[in-house]
């Protein structure tokens, strides 16, 4: 690498070891898509779209204190953590579950990896379709089922109910990224070197030491890629609710990028990049000291 | 033996959904909506697909290879112009070293982590400024940049694999950064270059919200379209058209899975 400057080359912009050149039409894309976008959101979050004057007005802080004094936003914040945080832990605790009972060298189990990389690949709004019929009020698979086990009642619905509506929409969610988890941890389980285990195995350890010893040390790494991952795409979720409830019922089911969504079809559009904005802010800083914290590396 | 009981339990749950929905597009519509389900035992009927295929008296007749072409459009102009981006970027990032490196791939990491809302809300008016509303180049454009932190950093993992022995041995025998590329680092990762393509077109297919917002009334893309027909009452219909727009995934991704785990973790986990 140090004795790259000894080669003689003809030609300078394309040949060069700058980074630059190379980099370039990848930079352009992040300022257009991300810097820009930023910015501007910061920009709009001062402004306010007045109607009677159909132009955007200078607002000052307004939509901040407005974001700050509106319940529905808090609403929607408690709902986004709850839907990250309880998706998140259900995945990886399922997840984990089914990669231990997949994972062996047997070609029967094959199959079933393959099943599980499917509902990765279907489109989001197409399983929340799925799902809302499933799910249906009087022509539900779901909700007969869960009738007829008594753990509702006859006239209870779960997609109108405000208590079940959240965990209606949860469910797709665990549907379609569990193996996502599982893929993951599978993966990473296939690649332990198998010494370890050969000798805790002579020592006697019980299945559960080895694995809260072994397993889950060792695997700390690929847990921490695929929380990160998901978290990330939990925290941004959008497609499910705005299939499965639009949020509702009343506001029970709004996610933030949800309620920003409506706001801005609302034409409130300062306040709706406020709360994206303040979304965004806050994935940004949790994403990135969780990359510093559990060391994560690319 | 218990054990693959279970396993095979575990599939069959996970594939229910999907089984779900391909019955319900060959069931007629008493069957679709019978209680206790008719899982097995149905009248096969595949009379939707004929007014799925050709015309319908539900929409206009080009309705459903309209939607299917928008998709494909944004998919392949997507996952094209992301790859062509991700070669030279992940190349430099994988042969080239700089300072602020890392930082520059914890920017990469951060794209990745922004709220699509946060997105789309100020594309949407840069759009309408430039007249990008409703065209293929806008949702390909924004698409591009969805995909584009997964394919540099899955490239450059790609990239990693190859020795940097024979980037060397051809640096002294004279041949250009560029010639590198073409010559030595495209062959030797096809693999690389296949899986990326095919991811970037997949997410580009499922994407949905900025489709959403971006395509008024002209293009809509096969999510949009499905969300679309909840309000109105044709589960068979829904039914049959996402079948068929699901089934060329379902191919494609079972020809890239040994790859897929890296292509979720952006290339930091290995098969």
């Amino acid at each position: 690498m140090d004795s790259k400057k000894s080669y003689s080359l003809p030609g300078g912009f394309i040949n060069s070891d700058s980074s630059l050149p190379w980099l370039l039409p990848l930079i352009t894309m992040l300022v257009v898509f991300a810097i820009i976008p930023f910015f501007y959101n910061i920009y709009l979050s001062f402004h306010e779209f007045v109607p009677a004057k159909r132009a955007l007005l200078f607002v000052g802080w307004d939509n901040w204190i407005r974001l700050f004094t509106d319940e529905v936003f808090w609403g929607s914040l408690k709902v986004s953590l709850y839907y990250t945080f309880m998706c998140l832990a259900i995945q990886l605790v399922l997840g984990m579950g089914i990669a231990l009972l997949i994972d062996s060298d047997d070609p029967g189990f094959g199959i079933i990896r393959s099943i599980l990389t499917l509902t990765l690949v279907i489109p989001p709004a197409i399983a929340g379709m799925i799902f809302l019929i499933m799910e249906d009020a009087n022509y539900g698979l779901i909700t007969w089922g869960l009738k007829s086990m008594g753990l509702i009642g006859q006239e209870d619905t779960i997609l109108a109910d405000p208590t079940l509506a959240l965990w209606g929409v949860m469910l797709v969610d665990i549907w379609q990224w569990t193996p996502f988890m599982v893929l993951i941890l599978v993966a990473g389980l296939r690649s332990l070197p198998s010494e370890p285990f050969e000798s805790a195995m002579i020592d006697g350890a019980r299945p559960f030491q080895v694995f809260r010893r072994l397993t889950l040390p060792m695997l700390h790494k690929v847990i921490a890629v695929a929380v990160l991952i998901r978290g990330i795409d939990l925290w941004r979720m959008v497609d499910y609710v705005f299939v499965l409830t639009s949020g509702g019922p009343g506001t029970s089911t709004y996610t933030l990028s949800l309620y920003a969504w409506q706001r801005f079809t609302f034409v409130q559009w300062g306040y709706g990049a406020t709360i994206s904005l303040f979304s965004l802010i806050v994935i940004l800083i949790v994403g990135n000291a969780f990359i510093h914290f559990a060391k994560v590396k690319w | 033996m218990l054990r693959k009981i279970f396993a095979y339990v575990v599939g069959v749950i996970f594939f229910f959904p999907i089984y779900f929905l391909i019955t319900s597009s060959f069931k007629n519509n008493i069957d679709i909506f019978a209680l206790p389900p008719k899982l097995f035992f149905f009248d096969i009927d595949f009379s939707i697909y004929e007014k799925v295929f050709f015309f319908s008296d539900i929409f206009e007749d080009n309705f459903f290879s309209s939607r299917i072409i928008d998709s494909l459009i944004i998919g392949i102009g997507s996952a094209s112009l992301t790859l062509i981006i991700a070669i030279y970027s992940g190349y430099c990032l994988s042969r080239i070293s700089f300072s602020y490196r890392k930082f520059f791939i914890l920017g990469i990491l951060s794209a990745r982590m922004m709220p699509l809302m946060a997105i789309t809300i100020p594309i949407y008016f840069l759009y309408a400024k430039l007249n990008l509303i409703d065209t293929y180049t806008g949702i390909i454009l924004v698409h591009t940049f969805i995909n584009l932190p997964l394919a540099v950093l899955l490239l450059k993992s790609f990239f990693d694999e190859i020795p940097k022995q024979i980037d060397e041995n051809a640096f002294i025998d004279g041949a250009s950064r560029l010639k590198i590329i073409h010559k030595i680092i495209i062959p030797s990762a096809k693999n690389g270059l296949a899986v990326t393509f095919i991811l970037s077109f997949i997410f580009s297919w499922t994407e949905f919200i900025c489709a959403l917002m971006i395509g008024q009334m002209n293009i809509k893309t096969v999510p949009v379209q499905a969300s679309i027909l909840k309000t109105i009452p044709s589960w068979d219909y829904m039914a049959a058209f996402t079948t068929i727009s699901i089934i060329p995934v379902f191919i494609m991704i079972l020809l890239v899975k040994n790859h897929f785990v890296r292509g979720l973790t952006l290339g930091s986990i290995k098969e």
